[in-house]
């Protein structure tokens, strides 16, 4: 991006959009990154009104002690060497001798306290974005420039442990120097003479790559959510059906280790909850076999449903999609043919396509790693690990609901269905708003939060926040739905509400209402409701309740719910005492 | 409006957006309060971007109209 497209950018955000302020702290003259920053934000929230502010020049750690203020959404800190020890830069002239040194990791290693302690210190709603030094030390250590001295791994360590620390907050994330090294060549990142005259160390160039990646941990892409995979050529080397399942190969000394690898992450991204399934063209009984063998780093269990016939790809892919019941735009399909991806992608335009490099080992290595960007995210919750197991389930149990018009009551009454409402520490768990922010399908109204949006006015006692988990003799669907709302006299007003598809068909939704109605004690819940194209399933929840699908905000009075919804067979665990009103 | 008058404003327009068409090429940092330092550093930049050139910091502080910076690229850089 040219700092005129950015200025351009930021010019044009909406001047009455909610702001969205964010707080750059830099030691150096922040001009070119608050820019860049502002226009990537901007990008990303193109409803919002951006606003990045500065700190003090020269006082990276002063900005960070007592200038963010607390309705920050974001802190982007950037450190460079200087900000350690003014030595360690080029405009004061305090020594690089070797009598210095000491002194300069001394002083360095307090700085980092320092500043540690000060990142610490911001709330947790606001979040941390830092970058770690991008320019080279100075030519302040006795060694040539080709040894790394024992001084200057001291200062490293020092800065490593550091950046640990910080990494393990709930609320920050560190830009990675690998992938920051790979788009902003180090070598062309310092200008001295602008650092000298206007006090910006940075390229224009290099001002870009860190903004724009101090902007990706502030408002992160959504990352995907299921992986669609062939199998020959692909999962691996080799033809099923004509060289037969134990002929296939994905191993180093057949020099197929490449498959090997793509199975491995297949296998990694599974326990981190991602889906995975299978779309082959092939014969299903050879298929089973080769899925069988002992040494398949991704076992079958693991990869659902998983279609093989002779079919189109496309029909495979929407049946993938209706089991998962996602929709094609969280979803990579990978294949070694390009017109099978291309059949596919035309089917399913959404949807990421990628080719398979089975012979291209430059392309695999950069492919490996795009699957780890696609799919990455912050942190991994236990809900992640069951979530295939639930996806079964569920589509178990819609095949009964598609093939007897809903599931049998006694079959309902039988599953031993409890269900847990969380209604303490739900407001700061972070599961709750990554559900809250990807749920389509059962959302009351779209609407997504950033971390500062939903903590805030969480300490009004009015104001509620709950959780609901899951649970039946099939095993657990972990937290599955959220409602937030707040108490007025004896209606609730509820802003938020979702629930993953993955808990359809099982009256969750009811018992969420009546467990509300009843620890309220309220006598009308009123919903903030707002059609969106996907929020369908939510619409024919309302209509079953008032005979027409709503447009526009519903109200719902306790005696119409008690009279028309369903029998419920559920357990019911909460973590409070009624409140009487 | 010769051909780097007209870049140049297209610059300010960018940098200035609230600025008057007709104000753009009587603009200085004297007499225009968003023009400071900072806009200056700026500015520079957008006009690097706009002609594929790198202005010499030396002359920053020469750099404070309309009417300079179009001389100094004819000038120094030899654009017409």
């Amino acid at each position: 991006m040219k700092l005129t497209d950015a200025i351009k950018i930021m010019n044009q955000g909406p001047a009455d959009g909610i702001p969205f302020p964010v707080t750059l702290a830099c030691g150096f003259s922040p001009l070119h990154v608050q820019t860049f920053l502002a226009a990537q934000l901007q990008k990303t929230l193109p409803e919002r009104k951006i606003r990045v502010q500065t700190g003090l020049y020269g006082n990276l750690a002063g900005t960070i002690e007592g200038m963010i203020p607390p309705e920050s959404q974001a802190a982007a800190i950037v450190l460079e060497w200087p900000d350690l020890d003014p030595r360690l830069g080029y405009r004061q002239t305090g020594g690089w001798g070797p009598s210095d040194l000491a002194d300069i990791l001394v002083h360095s290693e307090r700085m980092l306290q320092r500043l540690e302690a000060a990142i610490q210190r911001i709330p947790s709603s606001i979040k941390v974005a830092l970058c770690l030094p991008t320019l080279a030390l100075p030519p302040v250590f006795f060694t040539p420039g080709w040894q790394a001295s024992e001084a200057e791994m001291r200062l490293c360590r020092g800065l490593l442990v550091f950046a640990a620390n910080i990494a393990s907050l709930p609320n920050a994330a560190i830009v990675s120097r690998q992938q920051l090294d790979e788009v902003s060549d180090p070598a062309t990142r310092f200008d001295l003479k602008s650092e000298l005259f206007i006090g910006i160390p940075y390229t224009l160039s290099h001002s870009y790559q860190v903004a724009a990646a101090l902007g990706r941990l502030i408002q992160p892409f959504a990352p995907k959510k299921g992986l669609i995979t062939d199998l020959d050529d692909t999962l691996w080397k080799g033809i099923v059906g004509e060289i037969g399942p134990d002929r296939v190969a994905w191993d180093l000394d057949s020099h197929n280790q490449i498959h090997g690898l793509y199975q491995q992450i297949l296998r990694a991204l599974a326990e981190q909850g991602v889906l995975v399934a299978i779309a082959s063209k092939n014969d299903p009984g050879v298929v089973a076999k080769a899925l069988e063998r002992q040494d398949i780093l991704i076992s079958s269990d693991k990869m659902f449903p998983v279609e093989v016939h002779w079919n189109a790809k496309s029909g495979s892919v929407e049946r993938i999609l209706s089991a998962w019941n996602i929709g094609a735009d969280s979803v990579v399909f990978v294949d070694d043919s390009p017109m099978e991806l291309a059949e596919v992608k035309a089917t399913h335009p959404g949807m990421e396509c990628l080719l398979f490099p089975k012979s291209d080992y430059a392309t695999a290595a950069k492919f490996l790693r795009q699957l780890r960007d696609l799919f990455g995210k912050s942190k991994v919750t236990a809900e992640d690990a069951i979530r295939l197991d639930s996806i079964r389930q569920s589509a178990a149990l819609q095949q009964m609901v598609e093939e007897g018009g809903s599931p049998p009551e006694a079959f309902l009454a039988e599953m031993k269905a409890r269900i847990t409402l969380d209604f303490q520490g739900a407001g700061a768990d972070p599961r709750v708003l990554e559900l809250v922010n990807k749920t389509n399908q059962f959302n009351l109204n779209g609407r997504r939060y950033t971390e500062s949006d939903w903590s805030r006015n969480l300490d009004d006692p009015n104001n509620f926040v709950v959780s609901v988990a899951y649970d039946d003799k099939f095993g657990p669907l972990g937290k599955i739905a959220v409602l937030r709302g707040k108490r007025i006299d004896r209606v609730l007003h509820i802003a938020a509400w979702v629930m993953s598809c993955r808990a359809f068909a099982r009256r969750i939704e009811f018992q969420c209402l009546r467990v509300l109605f009843e620890h309220f004690d309220a006598e009308a819940i009123s919903f903030d409701f707002i059609p969106t194209p996907k929020n369908g399933p939510v619409q024919e929840f309302f209509a079953g309740l008032s005979d027409e699908k709503p447009v526009t905000a519903v109200r719902l009075d306790r005696k119409t719910f008690d009279s028309r919804r369903p029998a419920l067979h559920h357990t019911v665990t909460t973590n409070l005492e009624p409140i009487a009103i | 409006m010769d051909e780097i008058n007209r870049r140049l404003s297209n610059c300010f327009r960018i940098v200035f957006p609230d600025l008057p068409e007709s104000d753009i090429g009587a603009a200085k940092q004297s007499t225009l309060r968003e023009w400071d330092s900072v806009t200056t550093i700026a500015l520079v930049n957008v006009v690097e971007e706009e002609f594929g050139i790198q202005l010499d910091l030396d002359y920053l502080g020469e750099l404070d109209s309309f009417e300079a910076i179009a001389e100094h690229l004819k000038t120094a850089h030899s654009l017409s």
